[in-house]
């Protein structure tokens, strides 16, 4: 029989150092599984595997030692049980995420959701380079979004209130970034120093800083491999409805930019991070935002 | 500032996260509502989580002030 590797790859066969053997790689979305597809994996793995599960560091999970043989039957079970397949080559990999603030205490933003919407908008998606998307749902950034070619970071922006203000001094401690200072009794925000975790926010004993918007950062061109880069800022406070289309013109500028063997972070060295931008045309999805502040529709997305 | 009468005291300096939180809740637990719990804490990782933890739980942070490289914070049970 001819083998098309190409093809097994795209759905989640790759090969083994070992003849005729491969490796199963299934997807999670945001990094969860059902404790029932969890049961259909133990079978698999069972049946065609050597009784274990790997666990990448991509949220996915492989079953290896599976025999090219088998992999009619194994790919009837794998759809007639409703478990994913993950992907590898040229494509758009599985999104990685952290579960934001849905269960997390310091979550700002719904990463996990906004990771389902992610997958189903890209997932498998060729494109001229691997490219891999990574979200989270607060600076922190437990899920790594800046060495993911896109990135995605959940932020608040804050404002003081100074009427409410007694002037004790805590915002000054908790901020992580050493952006408040106290001046003559009062905390002065230097936006530049300024996260955007919202930690003066969450602290403040009378509620004197409060959310003027909450969004994402978006971070292109971050890598890993043998030469590391982390994502640089394209834009800021993009709204949950403006992620999708962000992602899909950074992922149209890299088709444009983009030379033969580059991923976005070569293409971003290349060009500068201003032409990329310019390129991915941000702009126009920010001023959208700016205008219309934190609740209302906007037109993208 | 009016003086706050404290009904407790819980020196949480020996501690690091999560114990810090985990001991301020317990101990708030055991005041009555609206009571205020004195706390005694590092400067670093408990001042920036300390607070907001226990402001996320429905306490009030009444006074912050500032010792010699620690915080005294009174918080008023929510
Ligand atoms: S990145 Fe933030 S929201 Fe996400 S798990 Fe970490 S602390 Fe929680
Ligand atoms: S924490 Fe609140 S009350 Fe205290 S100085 Fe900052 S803004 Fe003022």
């Amino acid at each position: 029989m001819t083998i098309d590797y190409n093809e097994l790859k795209k759905g989640g066969f790759l090969r083994q150092r070992q003849k005729d053997t491969f490796i199963v790689r299934f997807r999670s979305i945001a990094g969860n599984l059902t404790s029932d597809q969890l049961r259909k994996l133990a079978d698999l793995a069972d049946t065609y595997g050597k009784g274990y599960v790997h666990v990448t560091t991509r949220q996915g999970a492989e079953i290896p030692w599976v025999k090219i043989n088998d992999y009619d039957n194994m790919k009837k079970e794998i759809t007639n049980y409703g478990l994913t397949t993950g992907t590898c080559g040229p494509r758009i990999r599985t999104v990685v995420a952290c579960p934001g603030l849905e269960v997390c205490q310091n979550g700002l933003t719904n990463s996990r959701a906004c990771a389902e919407e992610l997958d189903k908008a890209f997932f498998g998606r060729p494109v001229p380079m691997k490219t891999k998307i990574g979200i989270c749902g607060c600076p922190n950034s437990c899920s790594k979004p800046q060495e993911n070619d896109i990135g995605l970071v959940g932020v608040i922006d804050p404002v003081l209130i100074e009427d409410k203000c007694i002037g004790c001094g805590l915002c000054e401690r908790v901020c992580p970034g050493k952006a408040i200072e106290m001046v003559d009794g009062k905390p002065v925000l230097n936006r530049k120093r300024c996260l955007f975790e919202g930690n003066c926010i969450s602290s403040c004993p009378v509620d004197a800083w409060e959310e003027t918007r909450r969004g994402y950062l978006l971070y292109v061109g971050g890598k890993i491999g043998r030469l590391p880069v982390l994502g640089k800022v394209a834009a800021e406070f993009l709204q949950e409805d403006e992620v999708i289309e962000a992602v899909e013109r950074t992922i149209s500028a890299f088709e444009r930019l983009g030379q033969q063997g580059e991923r976005i972070a070569d293409t971003v060295a290349r060009v500068g991070l201003d032409a990329f931008k310019e390129e991915i045309n941000i702009l126009d999805i920010e001023s959208k935002s700016a205008d219309t502040g934190t609740e209302q529709e906007s037109e993208v997305g | 500032m009016a003086e706050f009468e404290v009904a407790a005291t819980l020196d949480i300096t020996p501690d690091v996260c999560p114990i810090t939180f985990v001991k301020t809740k317990l101990k708030l637990e055991q005041l009555k509502e609206g009571e205020i719990l004195e706390v005694l804490l590092n400067d670093g990782e408990p001042i920036q989580n300390v607070p907001r933890s226990v402001k996320g739980e429905g306490h009030k942070i009444v006074l912050v002030e500032k010792l010699d490289g620690k915080y005294r914070l009174l918080i008023q049970r929510g």
